[in-house]
């Protein structure tokens, strides 16, 4: 089992290596230059400065340097926790993200239970109840859940929820009440793609011979439920849920915007569309790193849950 | 030069469904049709009370910074202009410049020297003096932020020094003539802030370590977050335009910021906040449902450089000629562009410069919608309609490119109008990031702008080659045509005589009209959505909040 941690630790650094690289490369061969970018962002020109001014500002951020000595120079900084100066707003990089990361992750803590409730409780119901009509449409249900777009979710919510019943506030971040919409719509897509693939899987579950057994031996469909399909079932939904997980900062883009949060996702909005190379550079970081320690820990779920995958990684 | 931070793309969408959906959700209610608000001017609905806190939202906070002598974005300026006091103050109405924290001012006929009398008795918030030296310490502060006050660098071109001449005296000097000077003393970009302010780092002032005289304190600044300001006790001090000469009504204001026009309107309408101000003008459909809750929409011209486009007049593009140009500006249907794009009595552009700047021409007379005459003078320059409904001329077809980084209804309207007279626009929307290296190389034919301040000389610092390295100006003129606009700048600026600056400023914009060098688009509206608590709503000449009268009532 250490060797299998130790294995896994490994490749995951390895991703977080390859995606800091990547986005190195990608965004050092976009035609523009950093300078010219921060001095627009004050509304100031590259012209105005004098040749003096420029290379000061220019060693400043370091761009004096051949790009393969800037790369190593990132790196190692970057080891060290230290993502530099952001390029548009004139503070370290580390100070932004600590300081928009909470409302996200509080946001992330909300809605991932939410997910898994909406999730397996939509699923559940819809192999349970036995009228066929209300059976199909819940089977049907989250296939709208998942098109429905996030924008328009979270301002029909809003409508609804603040502007006509005044029960959440439609914006902010300040209390729990300022979290409920937020974390509804943002668990909304994810919630449906689990329950999609739950109630697949319960669908097969229940068609194979371990199943009749169980039922020939008296169980009660309940019971069988719980104890036989469920942890058969739930094991392809544990990898798309850790798949879920990882897309947190993508979903956080759109939420945060309707709603007016001041986390991540409109950090992202910001450094994306003002090529605030260190800032975009940070927040793939941390993306790539939540979706490895989500992949991570659903692996090792997985272990624990599935016997077989145990014994696999114990004997290889 | 802002162009940059208008509304997101993407969310127009967005903003449209649900604006239909309030409307039907708000008519459904049946709200009572509230009318009429007291809330301009001296307030008929009532005395004055004391308290409460003003919430205001407006959407979006994008520099991060509250610091008057450094920030250009327009809310941070509303904010500030109610915790920083400046030594003059402009009257909305007429452009004049009066008194505030200076008593009387005088000026040299060269425009180089402007000597102040200070007012007695004022104090920051952390007990300092306002004196002559203070005012040093800040003007001299001010320039030295160089670059980072991108509005100071022109408010303080040719800055040479400040002079204590004693203690309630202070002599400023130019190097050149800077008329525009005593106007720039009005705004929160040269309000003067306690000298403590200055020991800190511009960095630091940005984050909020600013301490002015004004009728309300800052308490804390978040960027993009939150602002919360707070009543000074005991300010006595205001311009000669606030009817309230003690301390403020409100406790205080607590600014939110929204970047979703739906829900900053749907907050406002439920009464969660007090004041909705956007960026952009409040769309009719929004107006209907904030009227419809009883609450008022607010307007002012905002005076400054108009919505105009600039051309890129390097030889061998087609703006080079000015016949083309001249024919870009008769296809040009101002009229509709205001009724289309915004509504109906929305004021038509009538210069280069607002009809609320200062020495504005109605230059409208000539600005009027003639394709037919564009036909005559494309014809005339060679350019000659082909069989596809556009204009050719050797093999090339008529296309102009017109750059932008923020979508609007407009572009594809100007694109339809040129497109009657066979000139085939190709609108390309970039990101600010890829708009601006293109700019400056000069890849392009049309590029918007617009720019926000109380007098004639803004123009300048878009088009003016001799003052301004911005592409705007660099590639809207040839070295004749910006020789001569250069000229009618600096006769502007080198007089402060009214009726001298008057003349030249006419000239100038006679000359650009004429000549085609800019084109002007559409006039440009500060709106806010105001709830029927809040009374005495002013607005300072520049279109920022003024908050000393303001008072709401239960």
């Amino acid at each position: 089992m250490a060797r299998y941690l130790a294995g896994r630790f490994a490749q995951a650094l390895l991703v977080l290596w390859a995606a800091y690289t990547v986005v190195f490369v990608i965004l050092h061969v976009l035609p523009s230059d950093p300078i010219t970018l921060q001095l627009s962002a004050g509304g100031a020109d590259i012209s105005q400065l004098t040749p003096a001014a420029l290379h000061d500002l220019k060693a400043r951020y370091g761009l004096n340097d051949p790009v393969g000595v800037q790369y190593v120079h990132a790196l190692w900084h970057a080891l060290h926790g230290d993502f530099g100066m952001s390029l548009t707003q004139n503070v370290s990089v580390g100070s932004l993200i600590a300081d928009k990361l909470p409302s996200t992750l509080e946001l992330t803590a909300v809605s991932l239970p939410l997910m898994l409730v909406g999730g397996f409780g939509l699923a559940h119901l819809a192999v349970f109840v036995r009228w066929r009509p209300a059976r199909t449409l819940l089977a049907r249900l989250p296939a709208v859940g998942v098109s429905l777009p996030q924008f328009f979710v979270g301002l029909l919510l809003i409508q609804l929820f603040s502007f006509s019943l005044s029960w959440f506030p439609a914006t902010g971040s300040s209390g729990w009440r300022s979290l409920v919409l937020p974390a509804v719509t943002m668990s909304l897509i994810g919630a449906s793609m689990l329950a999609q693939l739950l109630t697949r899987s319960f669908d097969d579950t229940w068609r194979e011979a371990y199943i009749v057994t169980a039922q020939a031996k008296g169980l009660s469909r309940g019971t069988v439920q719980r104890r036989h399909v469920l942890r058969n079932a739930c094991l392809p939904a544990l990898t798309l849920l850790g798949i879920l997980l990882g897309y947190t900062v993508t979903n956080s883009v759109v939420v945060e915007a309707v709603f007016s949060r001041n986390g991540i996702g409109q950090l992202t909005q910001q450094a994306v569309l003002g090529q605030d190379v260190p800032v975009v550079q940070a927040i793939v970081l941390i993306a790539a790193a939540g979706f490895v320690l989500a992949n991570l820990l659903v692996d090792l779920l997985y272990s624990l849950l599935d016997p077989r995958v145990a014994h696999a990684a114990g004997t290889g | 030069m802002s162009t940059s931070y208008r509304h997101r793309p993407g969310r127009r969408l967005a903003a449209a469904a649900v604006s239909v959906l309030a409307a039907v959700t708000l008519a459904a209610c049946g709200s009572g049709g509230g009318s009429g608000s007291d809330s301009a001017g001296a307030a008929p609905g009532g005395t004055p009370v004391s308290g409460g806190r003003l919430k205001i939202a407006f959407y979006g906070d994008l520099q991060g910074c509250i610091d008057p002598n450094q920030v250009y974005w327009i809310e941070s300026r509303s904010i500030d202009r109610n915790i920083a006091d400046s030594l003059t103050d402009q009257d909305p109405k007429t452009g004049k410049i009066v008194p505030w924290l200076a008593t009387s001012w005088t000026v040299n006929p060269q425009a180089t020297e402007f000597t102040f009398r200070l007012r007695d008795g004022v104090t920051f918030s952390d007990g300092t003096r306002l004196d002559a030296a203070a005012v040093k310490t800040a003007l001299d502060g001010t320039h030295d932020l160089g670059a980072r006050s991108i509005l100071g660098v022109t408010y303080l071109a040719g800055y040479q020094a400040t002079t204590v001449v004693d203690p309630t005296t202070v002599k400023v000097d130019f190097s050149q003539p800077n008329a525009g000077f005593l106007q720039a003393t009005s705004t929160t970009t040269l309000a003067i802030l306690s000298p403590a302010t200055y020991r800190e780092t511009p960095e630091a002032r940005c984050a909020g370590k600013v301490i002015g005289s004004g009728a309300f304190t800052l308490d804390t600044y978040s960027a993009g977050r939150s602002v919360k300001i707070t009543r000074r006790a005991g300010y006595a001090w205001p311009s000669s335009l606030v009817t309230n000469k003690g301390a403020a009504h409100l406790d205080g204001i607590d600014v939110s910021y929204i970047g979703e026009d739906s829900v900053r309107v749907g907050s406002l309408t439920n009464g969660t906040i007090d004041i909705a101000w956007p960026r952009q003008p409040i769309s009719s459909a929004d107006q209907q449902v904030i009227t419809a809750s009883g609450a008022t929409i607010e307007t002012r011209a905002l005076p400054g450089i108009a919505g105009i486009l600039t051309p890129n007049v390097t030889a061998g593009r087609p703006l080079a000629d000015v016949a083309v140009r001249k024919a870009v500006q008769k296809a040009l249907d101002l009229d509709s562009y205001a009724k289309t794009v915004f509504w109906d009595d929305y004021p038509v552009a009538r210069s280069p410069l607002t009809s609320t700047t200062p020495y504005f021409t109605d230059e409208s007379a000539k600005l009027t919608h003639d394709p037919a005459g564009a036909a005559k003078l494309l014809d005339g320059a060679g350019w000659t309609l082909g069989s596809d409904g556009y204009r050719h001329s050797g093999g090339r077809k008529l296309t102009l490119t017109y750059i932008t980084p923020t979508p609007s209804p407009g572009d594809q309207l100007i694109q339809d109008q040129l497109k009657k007279v066979g000139i085939d626009l190709q609108i390309k929307v970039l990101t600010i990031a890829q708009l601006t290296p293109q700019a400056n190389a000069g890849s392009y034919d049309l590029v918007a702008t617009y720019l926000t301040r109380a007098d004639p000389s803004v123009l300048g610092s878009a088009i003016d080659q001799a003052v301004s390295k911005q592409y705007t100006a660099r590639y809207s003129q040839d070295p004749a045509t910006a020789a001569q606009v250069s000229r009618l700048f600096v006769t502007g600026q080198s007089t402060v005589d009214p009726q001298r600056r008057a003349s030249a400023y006419q000239d100038l914009q006679n000359y650009l009209v004429d000549n085609a060098v800019v084109f002007p688009l559409y006039d440009r509206v500060q709106t806010a959505g105001v709830s029927k608590k809040v009374h005495g709503f002013a607005w300072t000449s520049e279109a920022f909040l003024r908050a000393n009268d303001i008072w709401l009532s239960t």
